[in-house]
């Protein structure tokens, strides 16, 4: 009962933290506020019919932004600027059991208090800071930027978040020069996220662990990164991004998770079972470039080569052909190759790459309707040729690496969608096949806004999939959305939605959804 | 299922022929009066004729919303050296005007000295003696008798920033942006500028510019402000989307699909018309997207997490998001003992462990996806059989041309090798 008043009352202070915020920045020169508040009531059923989780969950963001700070003429391309931008999210599964969010268990209170029901990395109640950072654009006549603070970057090498600084120069020669360095946020440490780091390790925070808990678990650390960047600036028919960056792991990593497990001596390291010492997460360079040329089409590449795998594991390229002004046709081509942070061992195994095939189309009937459609193909590489570093066989008379005899995948989408005003209809339907299951169906949606306050939306939808490895999973769903909402300020509504699905598995399920989000600006 | 698939797998082979028909067929022409339209008889306007970078659709709605305009006019008459009409005379505002507020079509007065009217006071407009000089020549759906009413012009302020006085100083004539209007009648919305157009001039970064055209999008665009992004996309006209053009970025209906071509080489594009919590949505988002995880997702997302028919990991970390939710429902093999145990996730065991290797076996499945294995497993449960020592110990998971690179990766991060082989592990001679 504590528990739970003190996190209704974490919810409380965030709302009471937005309103009055709001009120003294609304009224700021350029200052906003926001917040998006959802919470979703739904059970998940296992494909016997079982219940395995109920969710009651909380999400409450709060987002706060300063612009101009300096009050340069707003408008003006000449003007250096300054801006400051946070947001906090506060994220709760009330439905997460005693059992199952205690560690160390409690003294009483909790039946099933033990690690037998505990997994790391559940977070019963979790804060976290998504971004928070002071902004420079275009200071000293338009030579230099800058981002201090919690920060994305997007480029090929993904969506990634850090801790630290960037400092960009846009020179006249059309190049702008970019380095950044800080620590790369990470699961386990404080108001943080797993989001951004690479993945392949069970890692977080192990306060309050003793060592033969879960010892595959490991710790959390800072991870030092920095990174380079070079890219096209001001020409328009053509734009390009060379992107370099480092990630190093810190701190002490459990080698031996069968013995006695972190913190307790074991085989490795002078007997502590520990590897200890800062080495490399992920060193990358990646690479992407794209050219459009007006009634005629474009192109797009891009590639990522990891040196600590030392091989290229990511590339793309489309062609794009406009058709006159209403069609668009295109190829793409996409390789895959799975990748994991240095502390992982899957980097070592023999998975392997994707290449992805698809042809789509696109027709712009008019300003209002739009049609799309893709069909693609992908190929798997499997290893089938015997392995000569290793053992040939394994002993038993089969060879060791048979082929599987199916190396395609492929499938198709459509999608539709029809808007005018504020009223808008949508159409998807697709289909995926492969060894390992199909999955056929099609949703349509419709949303209206009446007198520019009352929402009303809907969705239904069936999907049938086959599940080729387990065909006992395989069925049919059936899925009905509505949703009713109000728009009392331009960029602040709310709105309830209720949803059922049915599938003879698992039977009819309903799941309801309350968001709230409120934005106030000076603007 | 068979038939089904080969429906749906010509479907899009339908959609394209349709849209190649479609472009075929695009440009039918229509009837229409002198002075009603910008080429006699409704003809469509070559695009030599149309402003620069009119090779597209446009303009904007949202940028130059709809217009209504019941005049006749013939601009290409007033500019025969007969009349001897230029853009200053009827214009001239144009050349002093610096914002986009300002109104820049003439009024009735400049039209008296040929026409023989008089609109000094437009409560009281006389009409000329001759025909050129009637309301009705010139005010379309003006009825007789109705005075000095005359249906109104319509034309909203554009949702830009623009400076025509800063453009007229440089010489920059009136056709290079509004195309070649002494051969067209009736201006429309055709005539307005194009952003392709704009782009012929404005190439230069920020830094390099020195005061000449800037590429930046607040140069042209009204500023976000308190949004906090680079431009505004709201306006009552509708909502500011990218042209096709421009890094074939249109939000067409799949664009969600191919959105990451367009992001991964621009770090700011996106950024202009969008702040980052439209990215976390969906990126780092607490609420399913069903326009990206459809109808019972929970209950078919295995299907398509082994098929990877998006990449999870765009949006998940195979060792947090799924893994605790995989451990909690009793999934996976680390599950805790006391977790609700949801079944056997995995075919019979003869068939997915047992050797010999055939259809369906897990390394067959790892070797395809092994994002698939490692959003439910932990590394003890691969080592358990793969590690150097122990029951599984020939079964060597490395996979072809590993030793060839291994001793970078040893002498960068050897964590991992030590995770399976001991220190003195003869294996580990071959990396060091």
């Amino acid at each position: 009962m504590e528990d739970v008043a003190r996190r209704v009352a974490w919810v409380a202070a965030l709302v009471l933290v937005m309103t009055t915020g709001a009120e003294t920045l609304a009224w700021a020169t350029d200052g906003e506020v926001t917040s998006d508040t959802s919470s979703q009531f739904y059970d998940v059923r296992s494909p016997t019919g079982q219940t395995v989780l109920m969710r009651r969950r909380l999400t409450s963001t709060l987002g706060v932004g300063a612009y101009n700070i300096f009050d340069a003429p707003l408008g003006d391309p000449n003007a250096g600027q300054i801006d400051f931008r946070a947001r906090l999210r506060y994220d709760a599964d009330y439905g997460v059991s005693c059992g199952e969010s205690s560690v160390p268990p409690p003294t009483g209170g909790c039946p099933s208090a033990s690690y037998g029901s505990f997994v790391p990395g559940v977070s019963a109640n979790g804060v976290d800071l998504m971004y928070a950072y002071l902004e420079g654009r275009r200071l000293f006549k338009g030579l230099l930027g800058f981002k201090l603070g919690r920060q994305y970057q997007t480029d090929v090498l993904g969506w990634w978040s850090f801790d630290g600084a960037e400092v960009s120069v846009t020179t006249p020669a059309y190049v702008k020069a970019e380095v950044y360095g800080g620590l790369e946020q990470r699961g386990g440490m404080p108001l943080s996220t797993s989001r951004f780091e690479a993945d392949g390790v069970w890692r977080g925070d192990r306060t309050n662990f003793s060592g033969s808990a879960y010892p595959a678990f490991q710790p959390a650390a800072i991870a030092p990164a920095i990174g380079v960047a070079l890219e096209t600036t001001g020409v328009t028919w053509i734009h390009g991004r060379l992107s370099y960056r480092r990630v190093y792991d810190t701190g002490s990593s459990n080698v031996t998770e069968f013995a006695s497990g972190l913190y307790t001596p074991a085989s490795y390291g002078a007997g502590t079972g520990i590897f200890p010492g800062m080495r490399t997460s992920t060193d990358r360079l990646g690479y992407a470039v794209d050219t459009s040329f007006s009634g005629i089409g474009g192109a797009k590449a891009g590639i990522i080569y990891d040196f600590y795998r030392a091989e290229v594991t990511s590339a793309y390229a489309n062609l794009d052909a406009y058709l006159g002004s209403k069609v668009t046709l295109g190829v793409d081509y996409d390789y895959y190759v799975p990748s994991f942070d240095a502390d992982s061992i899957w980097n070592f195994f023999a998975g392997e790459p994707h290449n992805d095939f698809g042809l789509r189309g696109n027709v712009d009937f008019d300003k209002h309707l739009s049609i799309a459609a893709n069909a693609h193909a992908r190929m798997f590489t499997v290893q089938t040729a015997e392995f000569t570093e290793g053992p040939a066989s394994v002993g038993m008379g089969t060879p060791y690496f048979p082929t599987n005899g199916h190396p395609f995948d492929e499938g198709g989408d459509v999608s539709a969608r029809w808007r005018r005003g504020e009223t808008r209809f949508g159409v998807n339907g697709r289909g995926d096949f492969g060894d390992e299951g199909d999955r056929v169906g099609a949703d349509a949606s419709a949303q209206h806004v009446f007198e520019s306050r009352y929402v009303l939306a809907g969705r239904v939808g069936v999907w049938a999939w086959d599940d080729k490895l387990q065909p006992d999973r395989s069925t049919t769903s059936v899925q009905g959305v509505l949703t009713l909402g109000y728009r009392f300020m331009p960029r602040s509504q709310g709105s309830v939605e209720g949803e059922c699905d049915d599938n003879h598995l698992v039977g009819v399920r309903f799941r309801l959804m309350l968001l709230l989000s409120l934005g106030l600006g000076s603007k | 299922m068979t038939k089904l698939k080969i429906a749906f797998a010509l479907l899009p082979l339908f959609a394209i022929l349709l849209a190649v028909s479609l472009a075929v067929a695009e440009g039918a022409d229509g009837p229409a009066l002198h002075g009603m339209a910008p080429l006699f008889g409704d003809r469509s306007v070559p695009v030599e004729l149309l402003p620069p970078g009119a090779d597209d659709v446009g303009p904007s709605d949202v940028v130059f919303p709809q217009q209504q305009i019941p005049i006749r006019f013939n601009h290409a008459k007033h500019m025969t050296k007969e009349v001897g009409a230029g853009c200053k005379t009827c214009h001239g505002g144009a050349y002093k005007s610096t914002s986009v507020k300002d109104r820049l079509t003439p009024s009735g007065e400049q039209c008296d000295a040929c026409h023989s009217t008089d609109h000094g006071d437009l409560a009281h407009v006389k009409p000329g003696d001759e025909p050129m000089g009637q309301c009705t020549f010139c005010h379309l759906g003006y009825k007789a008798g109705a005075a000095s009413t005359v249906p109104a012009i319509s034309i909203p302020r554009a949702n830009l920033v623009f400076d025509h006085k800063v453009h007229a100083d440089r010489k920059i004539g009136c056709p290079q942006c509004h195309g070649s209007i002494d051969r067209i009648e009736l201006a429309t919305r055709d005539q307005l500028p194009r952003m392709r157009g704009c782009f012929d001039c404005h190439q230069k970064p920020d830094s390099a510019s020195r005061g000449d055209a800037k590429s930046a999008c607040q140069t042209c665009h009204p500023g976000g402000g308190s949004t906090g992004t680079t431009i505004q996309t709201m306006f009552a006209s509708g909502t500011l989307e990218p042209p096709r053009w421009l890094h074939n970025a249109e939000h067409t209906p799949d664009f969600i699909a191919r959105h990451k071509t367009i992001a991964a080489d621009d770090s700011q594009f996106c950024a202009n018309c969008h702040k980052e919590d439209f990215c976390t949505d969906c990126h780092d988002g607490r609420v399913r997207p069903r326009s990206i995880h459809p109808n019972d997702y929970l209950n078919m997302h295995a299907i398509e997490a082994r098929m990877a028919t998006q990449k999870c990991e765009s949006c998940h970390r195979d060792q947090s998001f799924c893994l605790d939710c995989h451990m909690r429902v009793g999934v996976s093999e680390s599950s805790p003992v006391n977790a609700k145990d949801s079944g056997r996730f995995h075919p019979p065991k003869n068939i997915w462990s047992d050797p010999p290797r055939k259809a369906g076996s897990h390394s067959f499945e790892a070797e395809r996806n092994l994002n698939a294995c490692v959003s439910c497993h932990t590394e003890r449960d691969c080592v358990a059989c793969h590690g150097a020592s122990g029951v599984g110990a020939t079964f060597d998971p490395h996979k072809n041309g590993f030793k060839g690179g291994c001793s970078t990766q040893m002498r960068r991060n050897p964590r991992p090798c030590f995770v399976c082989h001991q220190p003195g592990d003869t294996a580990l001679s071959a990396c060091q």
